[in-house]
């Protein structure tokens, strides 16, 4: 049904161009439509399904979130649509395609939980939702190695374009960036999955670029994880548009008035020529990424690392401490105002907050899922802890995640001095988890919501996804609970 | 139903910490404000985003000025016509084929030119967004934005989703379509560079989808934090760049805003949170200052304490006479001047023989200069296609823009005889720019026409009398000479309607 839709109303303008490709949006457009599945390595495949592991977990573990069903009742709509894809964890409940990759993705970054790149974004909520929701509804499902591939593009036209701003190096102030490069990802995955030829593809980056961007003052607040499901969703729709020959700014990422509106400093390059033989070098290759130990904003990460080892250190001098004899904890953290919150209130707020994320490390010796939940938040030991923290912004700590590094000084009542410095968290891509400990944190995430059979299957179906012809158990598996019955399965109950 | 405010306030040895509980619609929403660690005072001075959610929510049809009243019904009616008009394009088909592809056809919201067809109220405000831009005939404001095809569709959308005996009265429906456009007005006042022609995201993307969220929070009462949410929801959904004017693109431009400030309205009337600070601001960290070089905001003063005065009643609109950007009909009146000596001169149509060079002093706007536009988006957005079509034929219509015309072996001989100067007293800024046109003719005479402030400007508004003739054209277009009639004596006495099903009857 689909594919007639298409026939009848998609015209494919096959653009001529010279042996040279000098645009930079014309390389993209080319490179989106080249790119095959032979160009991708062992290295990349690996990675890439560590990803899509962890973004499927971090995925489930979100559907229980308020903001996700906040988003899901406000999706929901009377009629039936013509085609539906399924919505994680909620067995029975389809939406039309764009929302169910926005429902998803939302869910994804609900917790802050999701990974992390350099330059900065959550590169895979706003891509894996939106393949899976597209390749859901396509007559002739994908095989593992084309999921991989369109996974693959989206991640790689991000990384090429945060490469074209230096500012984007930084922890950002201004757009957050999964609203800005997210939205593109996810319209050149999209493409990609369907085989878009390169006029297209650079119309699909040209619509998604009309609805990217979204400030950074809606971080650590309830509406960032909407950023991730509209950049899923946005980049899904402008594919669908551009499959109806919707047409925007052919040099879209060539001009300043373009994708260049969103950063000061704007210096676009061309995508190396893709030819059938040729090799390619994937960026997710040359830079790994993070992946997160607990829900929290990713500067938290090493926070929480150098408090441990202070914690360990003060324990270790004096075994039956007792932590109210701190009297003072100095933090040497890189300026980032929006993760500089003393006392928070909300949990969005607490996952973005050095001085709380250190202290319950100090508390606690860890920083777990259940940290931010209201009882653990309001704990008396916790917010007198809280007043006893300072702050201090060196000037060789870099805001960026590539360079910066948190320094700790515990000073107790007794006149004591405890220090740790923490240079690259367990996590990190200078330092990735090991793979049990990444299956353990999918495990931990997906059981909450999947029975321990669904959990293995999907760690089974990932780790072949490049071997295997038909992965279309990857969305059946998550359209679990085993919390809720199916709709279907209730009405059959109840005539039972 | 009933709103109330509980304020708690605790003491911590550093500060206040301050929650409210706020009970609307049986829904208990808390309200954490963010933390001010303020020494002394036992509450915090109100933000720039608070009183915008302030003044949403508690603005009342008795605010609306005569002047008020009278300027944004005329605004209502364009903007109906013209997105009547606009159902007839090939991007509206486009974005309509869109939004079927996900919706069954028989949901609640009327779609434009589309007798019988529903859609979701949220994809009916885009597709009738679309509609109203899709030609570029909708208003123009100072600073410059489309207000009225962001605001209305969504309105329009949601009076069709409530239920019969619970439609908007037509002056609750003026109050929240003027709260959406008086939104837009003073975002856009809060920076200096919003004045110009835009350069890097356009303005209806911008402050259209906050007039958008504005309007229909006003609409569905919400309270005074769901407004304030409404509005910082809609900003992390706002932003488009520039490049997409002068394509195709360019209408879902407005679309999306109608439909994304809808979207963050309804996430608020759930209670979906965000920044409470997204317009004020905050050094390190962006909100709504995102999309500007510079950027001072203003809180808008309590409607107790002084006498509300809506900009609209001291800043007028234009309307457009004919479907292009609004820098082109400086020059289309310029240029009309010289066709009618011409005219004189020689008698009957203007041959191109005639004409050896052309000189168009204009402002500087990359966008807006095209030699040699290829389609008819690019030629709404091109001072020479305009300035000729002008020459050619006294005026510059509806018409102008269809496939034949564009082809015209005559246009393309006068285009290639066009140059641009940018003298540095004309500035990019639509309330101070002029359009001059110098023709040389090959007999050596020099023909000159200037326009400082083309009819239709807010300087020299267009007639009720044009007005009502522009929305007959348009409308005619699509409907029944009937049901255009009842439109236009429906929107004319709007404020004096108990609900608005006189104006939703017609576009059905």
């Amino acid at each position: 049904m689909f594919y007639t839709y298409i026939s009848s109303f998609a015209t494919f303008k096959i653009q001529m161009h010279p042996m040279c490709i000098c645009g930079v949006t014309e390389s993209f457009g080319a490179a989106v439509s080249c790119l095959s599945t032979s160009h991708l390595t062992d290295e990349v495949i690996r990675r890439s399904k560590r990803m899509i592991l962890d973004t499927l977990g971090v995925g489930l573990l979100g559907t229980s979130t308020p903001v996700f069903n906040t988003v899901l009742q406000c999706s929901q709509v009377r009629m039936q649509a013509l085609e539906n894809s399924k919505v994680w964890g909620r067995p029975g409940l389809s939406l039309p395609p764009q929302y169910a990759a926005f429902v998803n993705g939302v869910a994804v970054h609900s917790m802050d939980f999701d990974d992390t790149w350099h330059p900065a974004t959550h590169p895979s909520g706003a891509v894996l939702p939106a393949v899976l929701a597209l390749a859901e509804t396509l007559p002739v499902k994908p095989s593992g190695l084309e999921l991989l591939l369109a996974f693959n593009v989206g991640i790689e036209v991000q990384g090429r374009l945060l490469r074209f701003s230096k500012e984007a190096h930084n922890i950002p102030k201004r757009f957050h960036p999964p609203a800005v490069v997210g939205v593109m990802g996810s319209a050149a995955a999209t493409a990609k999955l369907l085989g878009l030829p390169a006029a297209q593809s650079i119309a699909a980056l040209a619509i998604a670029c009309s609805s990217a961007g979204a400030p950074m003052a809606n971080a650590a607040t309830q509406t960032k994880p909407l950023h991730m499901g509209n950049a899923a969703r946005g980049g899904l729709e402008a594919t669908r548009l551009a499959l109806l020959s919707l047409e925007g700014n052919t040099q879209i990422l060539d001009l300043e008035s373009g994708f260049g509106a969103f950063y000061p400093d704007y210096v676009p390059h061309p995508l190396a020529e893709v030819t059938p033989t040729s090799h390619y070098r994937w960026v997710l290759e040359d830079q790994n990424i993070a992946q997160k130990r607990f829900p929290a904003h990713l500067g938290m990460h090493w926070v929480a690392d150098a408090a441990i080892e202070a914690r360990a250190k003060f324990l270790d001098k004096c075994p039956n401490a007792d932590l109210s004899q701190i009297k003072k904890i100095t933090l040497r953290v890189p300026t980032s105002r929006y993760v500089d919150c003393p006392l928070p209130v909300s949990e969005h707020q607490a996952r973005h907050s050095f001085q709380f994320n250190c202290c319950t490390a100090l508390l606690d010796g860890e920083v777990t899922i259940e940290t931010f939940s209201k009882s653990h938040m309001n704990r008396s030991a916790l917010k007198e802890m809280l007043l006893k923290v300072q702050l201090e912004n060196p000037q060789d700590n870099h805001s960026s995640f590539e360079k910066m590094y948190c320094e700790i000084a515990v000073e107790t009542t007794q006149g004591e001095m405890f220090t740790a410095r923490c240079n690259t968290f367990y996590g990190h891509w200078r330092k990735p988890l090991s793979h049990e400990d990444l299956v353990r944190k999918f495990r931990a995430n997906a059981s909450t919501v999947l029975s321990a059979e669904v959990v293995e299957g999907i760690i089974y179906t990932v780790d072949h996804l490049d071997t295997n012809q038909d992965c279309s158990m990857l969305w059946s598996y998550m359209h679990f609970n085993k919390h809720m019955m199916h709709r279907d399965e209730c009405r059959s109950s109840a005539l039972a | 139903m009933t709103n109330w405010l509980i304020w708690n306030s605790h003491w911590h040895s550093e500060g206040w910490v301050l929650s409210s509980n706020v009970k609307c619609f049986g829904v208990n929403l808390h309200f954490f404000s963010c933390l001010f660690l303020v020494a002394e005072r036992p509450a915090p001075e109100e933000t720039v985003t608070s009183s915008f959610g302030r003044f949403i929510q508690s603005v009342q049809p008795r605010h609306l000025s005569p002047t008020v009243l009278q300027r944004s019904k005329r605004m209502v009616l364009d903007s109906i016509g013209v997105g009547l008009l606009g159902s007839t394009t090939d991007v509206f088909e486009l974005a309509l084929q869109h939004c079927q592809h996900m919706y069954a056809p028989d949901d609640v919201s009327f779609v434009y030119g589309r007798q019988g067809m529903k859609l979701s109220p949220t994809l009916a405000a885009f597709v009738n967004g679309v509609a109203a831009h899709s030609m570029d005939f909708d208003d123009t404001w100072h600073p410059a934005t489309h207000p009225s095809g962001a605001v209305l569709p969504a309105l329009l959308a949601i009076s069709d989703m409530l239920h019969n005996n619970s439609k908007p009265s037509g002056l609750d429906f003026l109050t929240a379509f003027n709260v959406g456009i008086e939104i837009q007005g003073r975002l856009m006042r809060f920076s200096n560079e919003a004045q110009n022609i835009p350069k890097r995201f356009h303005p209806p993307s911008v402050v259209g989808t906050l007039g958008s969220a504005a309007a229909c929070a006003r609409l569905l009462s919400l309270d005074r934090s769901q407004c304030s949410n409404a509005l910082a929801i809609a900003a992390s959904l706002a932003g488009a760049p520039m490049a997409n004017a002068a394509t195709q693109s360019k209408p879902l431009h407005i679309g999306n805003a109608s439909r994304l400030g809808l979207e963050a309205a309804l996430l608020a009337s759930r209670g979906l949170e965000a920044s409470p600070l997204v317009l004020d601001a905050v050094p390190g960290v962006a909100g709504f200052s995102a999309f500007y070089e510079d950027y001072a905001p203003h809180p808008i003063s309590s409607l107790e304490e002084d006498e509300h005065s809506f900009l609209i009643e001291t800043q007028d609109i234009a309307f457009k006479r004919f479907p292009a950007h609004l820098g082109m009909h400086w020059i289309a009146d310029a240029t009309a001047v010289v066709h009618k000596t011409l005219v004189g001169l020689k008698g009957g149509s203007i041959s191109p023989n005639l004409v050896q060079d052309i000189l168009l002093r204009v402002p500087l706007s990359k966008y807006i200069n095209r030699p040699f536009p290829e389609t008819e988006h690019q030629a709404r957005h091109s001072f020479q296609f305009n300035a000729c079509t002008a020459l050619l034929d006294g005026e510059v219509t509806v018409q102008s823009f269809q496939p034949e015309a564009l082809l015209r072996p005559e246009l393309h001989a006068l285009l290639s005889r066009v140059r641009l100067e940018h003298p540095h007293d004309n500035t990019a800024n639509f309330n101070i720019m002029y359009g001059e046109v110098e023709v040389t003719l090959v007999s050596g005479d020099v023909l000159r026409g200037r326009c400082d402030t083309f009819y239709g400007h807010w300087r020299n508004p267009l007639s009720q009398e044009s007005l009502q003739k522009k929305f007959r054209s348009n409308a005619g277009a699509v409907l029944s000479n009937e049901r255009v009639e009842r439109l236009i004596e429906a929107v004319e006495g709007l404020d004096h309607l108990d609900d608005c099903k006189p104006v939703l009857a017609q576009l059905q």
